[in-house]
């Protein structure tokens, strides 16, 4: 078994703005953001690891049924070995609940991104052409038909990144929100012409981004799956002990 | 540094919670015209279940239909789990298929009108399941698979939440389509209250995208009194026309192809889910035999122009009604989630095609054969 060696994840930080969100928003208005940090990365098996040494009542034998479905942390060896003959190296955590994910980021004094702040950073990217853009997204619908859970890669792999550098938003695993299911999930119903209604901006982006509301969406927190992962989000930059470029104060 | 579960935590979960269960649906049940409806609310839960996906008497493999061996109504115990498989729909070409009870279509039902059907789905799509072994205490279905696995069905994961529309059953599709996600499982009542064929399909958004991976099937509800022609029939198949977009992916396998479906360009379309199976395994019957098809187009988009070359069809029950008859077709046209039932007296001796009659759909894959052996007396 090799060392893994345990590294804090970088903090990135994310300026005030505004995004366009596929759901419902007063006409002209875009959705405004304020400033935050994020991970630069989602978080991996072995920083998960480390949080259940320091929180034992994590641990898959140990973590109560209301906060998780079967499948917690599935392909895991036993409570304290991810064993990484089988789920790899720096490859992101899967299989667990909106809840562990909670108090996860907690624990690392931080907390889930919002939806809209998930968003907003996911969003920051630039394309050089509409065309351009519109090649991204149907790749990233297809993605969304064919994750390969049993496959992923490692993090900070895919190449994709937004304009402040954070990374693999898209391309990797989908990702827990705080608010994933927001109070207006019941009003669009979910049903065949959501999809549709939900394509304000008329373009190959936001039909690849109301697949991605919808999926997550229709997810409850105990659900556990192969496909979703998290990272954290933090009002206040990194602790000055960790040496971390990107955690200039705002 | 060591916490226990936040308070905050457990908070934000009560309310989730509360949220997801606030739905409520008309439990009231009531006959109106000879029906019933009003079905009892869904329910979704969780469940250590790992036994055989597909459960029910009356479940087949396409293009068989189970015959119905009791009088009158019965209460069906049906279960039809969702899992992804990789299929061949093609020579050399495979995907991670989205799938009902493991291949595309998913397993034909078969009930009668006015039966009642207890449903119970779970969502699997996490999981591996083999569908190519016997399983004991599975359908029908799952024995005939595991005969003729003709999609060449291997197990494979993609975590997707899912729901399930049976076009058949009258009911409020905010509680028993309900979506459900990886481990879920949702059970519900419906009653076939009009007789037909009818499509299922999964109802999460996007559509397109769910049914084009192949989660669509059909359900055969027959008439109560029957067709006037039942006692002439010799052989009863189902047929299913679909479309797949796919494309050639980045390793050995292809994927989901997002521009196709959107511009209505199917790189296949294909009868029983695969673009070669009726060649492969043509249809039989003997010359002056009158054989019945129950024929849906699943779409997800297109339509089938659906006829037998060398053959009319000599009663055509539109919706697979016996109120809609029609007499002396060449073509029957079927729009995305239609279906009919057709009686076709074979002529002689010879092969029949079953066809789209919309050539590029043909070119692309939608024929079949009918294989007629000599008149019997």
């Amino acid at each position: 078994m090799p060392e893994i060696a345990f590294s804090q994840t970088a903090r990135v930080v994310v300026p005030a703005g505004s995004f366009h969100s596929v759901l419902p928003e007063v006409e002209g208005e875009p959705v405004a953001v304020d400033s935050f940090y994020m991970d630069e990365t989602a978080v991996t098996n072995e920083e998960y690891l480390e949080f259940l040494k320091d929180n034992p009542e994590w641990k898959r034998s140990k973590i109560p049924p209301v906060f998780t479905n079967n499948g917690y942390l599935r392909e895991w060896k036993s409570d304290l070995d991810p064993g990484y003959e089988n789920v790899g190296v720096n490859r992101p955590l899967t299989r667990v609940s909106w809840y562990a994910a909670n108090a996860y980021c907690a624990a690392q004094g931080g907390r889930l991104p919002t939806l809209n702040e998930w968003e907003y950073s996911a969003q920051l990217m630039e394309f050089d052409s509409d065309a351009e853009m519109n090649t991204f997204s149907s790749g990233l619908i297809n993605w969304y038909s064919g994750i390969d859970v049993k496959n992923l890669a490692e993090v900070g792999s895919t190449g994709i990144e937004n304009t402040e550098g954070i990374k693999d938003q898209f391309g990797l695993v989908m990702e827990w929100v705080e608010d994933f299911k927001p109070i207006i999930a019941d009003e669009l119903s979910l049903d065949c012409g959501t999809v549709g209604r939900m394509n304000t901006l008329g373009s190959v982006y936001s039909y690849a981004a109301s697949i991605r509301y919808i999926t997550r969406m229709s997810f409850n927190p105990k659900i556990t799956t192969g496909m979703v992962g998290f990272r954290c989000a933090y009002d206040v930059p990194a602790p000055s002990s960790q040496n971390n470029i990107n955690g200039e104060t705002l | 540094m060591k916490r226990a579960i936040s308070k905050i935590t457990l908070l934000v979960g009560m309310i989730f919670f509360g949220m997801s269960s606030m739905l409520s649906a008309q439990t009231e049940e009531y006959k109106l015209d000879g029906m019933t409806f009003g079905m009892p609310e869904a329910e979704v839960y969780t469940e250590d279940y790992n036994g055989p996906p597909v459960v029910g008497e009356y479940i087949t493999q396409l293009p068989n239909l189970a015959p119905l061996d009791y009088e009158g109504n019965k209460h069906h115990e049906v279960r039809i789990d969702i899992m992804v498989q990789e299929i061949e729909v093609a020579e050399g070409v495979r995907y991670q298929a989205w799938t009902f009870g493991g291949t595309v279509p998913g397993p034909v039902l078969h009930v009668r009108e006015g039966d009642r059907i207890t449903f119970v789905m779970k969502n699997r799509s996490d999981e591996e399941v083999t569908i190519t072994e016997p399983a004991k205490g599975g359908s029908p279905f799952m024995n005939q698979v595991a005969n003729n696995p003709y999609q060449k069905n291997s197990s494979a994961i993609m975590p997707m939440p899912h729901s399930m529309d049976f076009h058949a059953g009258t009911v409020a599709k905010d509680d028993k389509w309900r979506t459900i996600g990886p481990g879920e499982t949702i059970k519900f009542d419906w009653i076939a209250n009009y007789a037909g064929t009818y499509i299922y399909h999964c109802g999460t958004p996007s559509v397109l995208m769910h049914t084009a991976m192949g989660q669509h099937g059909v359900v055969v509800v027959s008439p109560k009194e029957g067709y006037p022609t039942d006692y002439e029939v010799d052989r009863e198949y189902v047929i299913v026309q679909s479309e797949y977009y796919l494309t050639k992916g980045s390793g050995d396998l292809y994927t989901y192809d997002f521009e196709a479906a959107s511009n209505n360009n199917p790189s296949h379309v294909v009868f029983n889910g695969h673009q070669t199976i009726l060649h492969d395994q043509p249809l039989k019957a003997n010359a002056g035999e009158r054989v019945r098809f129950h024929v849906s187009n699943n779409g997800p988009s297109g339509t089938s122009s659906f006829h037998v070359i060398g053959g009319i069809f000599d009663r055509v029950w539109l919706e697979g009604h016996p109120f809609n008859e029609m007499r002396g077709m060449q073509t029957v046209l079927l729009g995305a989630s239609g279906s009919a039932t057709i009686d076709m007296i074979v002529p002689e001796e010879g092969k029949y095609i079953l066809i789209d009659h919309e050539f590029v759909d043909a070119e692309k894959g939608a024929t079949g054969t009918l294989k007629a052996g000599p008149r019997k007396n």
